[in-house]
Formats: C-alpha cells, structure tokens, sequence
C-alpha cells in the first residue's frame, strides 16, 4: 500500500513539474523572437523552400550565407530557419505572425504580400541601417529598392522596409535541341509561338509544360497577355476601365488557343512537376521565372544547360503594346518590427547580398544580382547571358499580376478566373469573380 | 464515498479541474470567436465591430462558401450513409466469423490511425493522371497514354466534382474502421440467448439481422453517424494533402467548410471572416447532431 502511494506520488510529481517546465521553456526555442540560450542570441529566419532537402540552387546558396553567418558569429548569434514550402509559405508566416512570433528575418516578394507586413507595422523600417556605413550605395541602384519602398501609408512612416536578394525576369525557356529537329525557329510574334508549337506538336514533342494546378504559373502567361494585349493596370485600379476590358477577354481566348500546346496533365501538375517534365526533356518549352535556371540547374541532368535557350515573351499580332516590357521580380528580405536584436537581424540580412552571396547568386543560381558586384560571366549558367539579354532589351520592367493588383485575394481571384478560362469556361464568364471582387472591395 | 458526495463543496471541489479545463479550451475560445465573427478582424488590426456583415456577405456574395455548402453537406451524407452501411456490414461479418477476426478488426482499423497527410500523398499518387490507375489502365492497353486519361483530382465538370467524389471515398476507406468498431461493439455486447432463442423459432441469420441485431444497435447508430457526420463537416486534411492548390484556393472547386475558414483566416489573414464561417460550422454540426438523435430513435433495451 506504502508503495502504491510512493508510486502514484511520484508519478503526480514527474507530471506537475513537467507540465510546469512545458509552461515556462521559452526561454530557449519556445519563441520565435530573439530567446537567448547560454549567451547565444537566436534569430529566426523564414524561408520558402527546404533549405536542407532543396536541390534548387538559389535556395543552396541562401544556406550557404546562413552557415557562413553562423560560423563568424559563434558563440553570439545563432540562426534558427523556419522553412515550409512556397504555397503555403505566406500562410504559414501568417499563422506566426498572429501568434506573435514574427520570424526576426523572413523572405517575401515585394506587392500585396509586402503591403501585408508593412502597413499594419509588422515589418521594420530599414532607412536608418541602409544609410549606415554605405550599405545602401553598395546596391547598384535606388531602383532596386522600388517595390520595398512605401509612403506615409505605412505604419512606420516612409521608408525601405525590404532588402532586395536578386532579381529574376520571367522568360520563355526552350530546348535548342527540339526546336531545331522541328524546324521551328524563336517566335517574335505570338502568331509564330503558335507556328513553332504546331511544328513541335507534330514532331511528337510536347510543345510547353506549365502549370494550372499551382496557379500562379498560368496567371504568369496570362499576365504577359494582357500586357502585350494593352491592358494597364493602372487604369483598371483606377476604374477607368473593368476587368472584362476586350484586352482581358483577348488574353483568355489566346490562353485557351495556348492550351492545347500544353502538356496533358497541365490541369493536375504543380510547378515542380511542370518545371521537371522540361529539364527531363518531355517538353519543349517552359515559360517561368529565372529563378527556374537554378533548379533546372540543380536538379536537371548534366549538360542540360547547355541545350536551353530563353527568348522574351512574344508580342501579340496587330496590338500597338509595348512588346519589350518584362515581368520582373526580386526576392526580399524583411525584419520583423518587434525583433529583440534588430543589430543581429541586420548583420544576418548583409550576409545574403555580401558579395560572396551575390557572386554566387549570378556564377551559380542564374540569378541577376542587386549590388555592384564584379561576377565571372564565363563560369556563370549559359542561360543568365540569355536571360540579362533579354532584360537589357527590355524597355520597362512590371511585376507578376496576381502580386501587382489591389491585394493578395485580388491575385488570386486573377488566378483562378485564368485556371477556369484554360479549363474552357468563357472567357467573359470565367472573368465575372475578379470584376466583382474589384466592384465589393476596391472600386467602392 | 457517499458521505463524501453529500457535501456540496466537495461536488464543486471534484468538477472544478474539469469544468475550468472545459471552460478554458472550449467556451472561452467559442466566445471569443463570436465575437470576433461579428468584427473586421484583419492581421495586426484591431477589431472592428461590423454586426453581421460578414454573415450577410457568406450568405449573399461568396462564391466560394456556396461551393463549400454543397461539398460540405455531400460529403455528410455521402459519409453518413456508405460509413453506415459499410461499417454495419463488416461488423456483422466480423463478429460472425470464427478465425481471423482480430486480424481482420486491425486490418480495417489501420487507416484511421494512421497520418492522414501520409494517406493523402499515397491516394495522391494513385489517382495522379501519370501514375496509379491511369498507368494500370495504360498497362492493359485501355488508355494508349497514361496522361490521356480521366484527371481524376482536377475534374471540376458536373455539380458534384469528381475530386470530391474520389475524396470522399478515399475518406470512406480510411474511417470504416471506426464505424465498424462501434458496431462491433455494440453487437458483441448483445446476449447470445436472444439469437439462439429466435434460432429455436425458426429465424434465419440474415432475420436474426434485421429482427435483432438492428434495433438493439441502434442507439450506437444514432452515436456513429453524429461522429460521421460532424466529422465530415470539419473534414480538410484530404482536401488539402490530395488536390492541386487551384482547386482549394480562391475560386476552387473542392472547398469545403474548412477550406474556406484556413484560406481567409491563415492566407488572407480575415479573421473576423473566418470565425464567421467557424461559427456557421459549429451551428450545422449542432443542429445535425440533434437532428440525428431526433429522428433516430434510441431506445435502449436490456441486452
């Protein structure tokens, strides 16, 4: 009996103490925000991709600063990485943000996704730490900190709140290989994108790969459709015209023309799976961001750099639109407002456009740098020449459409109306969401 | 113990741990959410009290809440009446087979314990358009290319979506099993005497079934399909883990109740509107509850 009670007294006081340490062990990694173990400062920093598992080479290289960072700063800080995958990334930060463990340092792309974090005063103003020791002039310009960049509608005032890490132009990607044993020659026109797919097609090859069921990628094309169609967003912000616009409709009914050039399970792929059906060589062409050099690199069999060609999204036939514009977009560190060691936060922030994490970004990720850094252009991947070719030709840069309308649901209603539009609903009827999302929420 | 209960003190000294735990988990948050319904509540915003404007919204302009609707309720009665059927008829197998029941019972039951974004990824790949069934089919010449064949997880033709229906028998497979153990359970708590005696009448064992075995399970019916159902109601991690992000996001075909509460809480950081949607899920899943056990009658009997 005396060893029931000794037993069942034990058992109460393993549980009540653990339940009480449980209670009280944020010191250590029980918040996001700066805990300090042994002398050691933490800082979290949130990403989008597994930076362990990825094989994407840009990703590799945001390691890469992270581990170098760790290293020269034992002993005082220490980075803790928070990563998910893209998808669900923003709602992932969401979720930490409302609990408030805001990551010290989290990555995000400029646009309604940025606005996010700056207007409510979760992401911290930059100005003062830009302008420190020269930092800011080691960028190549002050153009390159336009989409952080925010006026007196942000919470803390006018100021940087994002530090751009590089800079990738949506392209059309193609095999050298395929197009020349189909005899089909780089479209200027969107006419002849349609010939040389025909001619791919019936060569046997799958003319391009794209993605409907991640859809961001098709909204990408659909955004260079309305472009080269003549569509401003501006004026459609401001009302001056709607969202079932000639221009819009033109874009879809060339969407669902594109469509049967797509690969067959386009509906159900997502971006990964689309992006490899190119570097696997089942495809001919992938219209993507340059971001996809370093996985294709990274993940793409040997050599294969070597076969890629990148060529500007067409112009579409008989419209008078600028054919020279091009989507462009930089990936964009932010730091949390209410991180305890901002000086920490900083110096991790540095590391990622150092020169060694720029070098990298053009010799090794394909991707265009956002500082004065001097980069071999003979090591770098083949397609980057092709890529900053493309952007030296371009007459003005624009931002993605889902990441350059009134908010991120905007985006997103932009996004599916194009997925139901390539599905084959029509066009003016597959539109009505985001014109009446634009008629409850922003044109009030 | 009797002397100790009729103190009133001790009574509230006992229920305290639990009524606090119950408060504390479950009334204050349901409160709370209420209240936050009937706000503007974006993130890192204070709330702002708006009445029932996100409801009159849910109801009226979503597009994606009537999609929800009606996968929702498709889901509970599709759930509610394959789980019964199904998990009924493997109970009265299992429990009239003499070898191999323990065996079978884990067999059934395997799926419900297992993760559930695990299954969704191996269901994921069996009904992907390149992989699982459609290679069968290719394999046996009825498809000439794999890819060619139906897509099954991004079919959105027809009022009830294909990937809905694919789902939904994906969910049927995985919780069977635990319709079935409450009817085992059930069944095995019924006296053999009664069965022996309608077999001495004369009654059959399909008779013994429907005359005996049906009505005294009954109340576990009642029981079985409220968890059925208000299971069905909340369901999300399938959706999640099995279909393209096009098909449950903004605009998609395949949301459900619970969908649409993760993409405007956690993506687009509507809060208020969220809880609204929460609170219209706690509403159904009450309401069905008692219809259930309305309409199904419960007597017990002495077994």
């Amino acid at each position: 009996m005396k060893m029931k009670k000794f037993l069942s007294l034990a058992v109460t006081s393993v549980l009540t103490v653990s339940m009480l340490a449980g209670c009280t062990s944020g010191g250590s990694d029980g918040g996001n925000n700066g805990g300090a173990s042994g002398g050691v400062q933490e800082l979290t920093f949130m990403v989008w991709d597994d930076l362990d598992a990825s094989e994407d080479l840009i990703s590799k290289g945001y390691k890469d600063s992270i581990e170098r960072f760790n290293k020269d700063y034992e002993g005082k800080y220490h980075v803790k990485v928070v990563s998910t995958n893209l998808e669900e990334y923003y709602t992932k930060l969401n979720a930490e943000v409302a609990a408030g463990n805001t990551p010290d340092v989290f990555i995000v792309s400029p646009g309604p996704n940025l606005n996010d974090y700056v207007l409510p005063g979760t992401a911290a103003k930059l100005d003062d730490y830009l302008n420190a020791d020269g930092w800011k002039g080691t960028f190549t310009s002050d153009a390159v900190f336009a989409g952080g960049t925010y006026g007196a509608e942000a919470a803390g005032g006018a100021g940087i709140y994002a530090i751009p890490l590089n800079i990738a132009a949506a392209c059309v990607f193609y095999n050298t290989e395929m197009f020349a044993d189909a005899g089909a020659s780089v479209p200027k026109t969107y006419s002849e994108l349609l010939t040389a797919c025909q001619k791919l097609k019936d060569k046997g090859y799958t003319p391009i790969t794209i993605s409907a069921g991640t859809a961001w990628c098709l909204s990408m094309v659909a955004g260079y459709l309305c472009d080269r169609n003549g569509l401003n967003l501006q004026d459609v912000k401001d009302h001056k015209t709607d969202w079932n616009d000639a221009k819009v409709i033109n874009a879809g009914k060339q969407i669902q023309e594109l469509s049967q050039y797509f690969q067959d399970t386009a509906v159900s792929d997502d971006n990964d799976v689309a992006t490899a059906a190119f570097y696997d060589g089942e495809a001919a062409i992938l219209i993507q961001g340059s971001w996809a050099i370093g996985q294709i690199n990274g993940s793409g069999p040997e050599g294969f750099a070597d076969k890629v060609g990148v060529f500007a999204f067409p112009a579409v036939d008989g419209s008078s639109a600028d054919p020279n514009r091009v989507i462009a977009k930089s990936d964009s560190l932010a730091m949390s407002a209410t991180s305890k060691c901002p000086e920490g936060a900083i110096a991790l922030i540095k590391y990622f456009v150092d020169d060694t994490a720029q070098k990298y970004t053009a010799e090794v990720g394909g991707k265009i740098p956002v500082t004065k850094v001097q980069y071999d252009e003979s090591v770098a991947p083949p397609e980057l020449s092709y890529v900053m070719d493309v952007f030296k030709n371009a007459s003005a840069t624009f931002g993605f459409y889902n990441e350059s309308l009134a908010d991120t649901e905007a985006g997103a209603t932009f996004d599916s109306c194009f997925v139901e539009i390539f599905k084959g609903t029509d066009p003016a009827e597959a539109l009505k969401p985001i014109q009446e999302y634009y008629e409850n929420n922003v044109w009030k | 113990m009797d002397k100790l209960l009729r103190k009133k003190s001790n009574i509230i000294l006992f229920l305290a741990p639990a009524f606090i735990l119950f408060t504390a988990v479950l009334i204050v948050p349901i409160g709370t959410a209420f209240y936050y319904s009937l706000c503007d509540y974006k993130i890192s915003e204070t709330p702002k009290f708006v009445f029932l404007k996100n409801y009159i919204t849910m109801f009226t302009s979503d597009a994606d809440m009537k999609t929800a609707f009606k996968n929702s309720i498709f889901f509970m009665i599709f759930s509610c009446v394959t789980q019964l059927i199904f998990g009924l008829v493997l109970a009265a197998l299992l429990t009239n087979i003499k070898r191999g029941r323990d065996f079978f019972k884990n067999v059934y039951y395997l799926p419900c314990v297992l993760s559930s974004a695990a299954l969704g990824l191996l269901w994921y790949f069996i009904f992907h358009p390149k992989y699982g069934i459609n290679k069968i089919m290719e394999n046996l010449g009825l498809l000439n290319k794999a890819s060619e064949g139906k897509q099954w997880l991004a079919d959105t033709s027809g009022f009830i979506i294909l990937p809905i229906v694919v789902i939904s028998f994906v969910a049927l497979w995985q919780y069977v099993g635990q319709s079935m153990m409450l009817y085992m359970a059930q069944i095995s708590g019924i006296s053999k005497d009664i069965y022996e005696a309608a077999a001495i009448d004369g009654c059959s064992k399909t008779q013994s079934f429907f005359r005996i075995t049906l009505p005294l399970i009954k109340p576990m019916v009642a029981t079985a399909m409220s968890l059925n159902a208000i299971g069905s109601l909340k369901f999300f991690d399938l959706i999640f883990s099995m279909l393209p992000e096009s098909m449950r996001g903004v605009g998609g075909k395949a949301h459900v109740l619970a969908t649409v509460i993760y993409d405007q809480g956690l993506r687009y950081s509507k809060y208020g509107y969220a809880c609204s949607v929460g609170m219209v899920l706690l509403a159904m899943c009450l309401l069905v509850t008692f219809l259930i056990n309305k309409f199904v009658k419960t007597e017990s009997y002495d077994m």
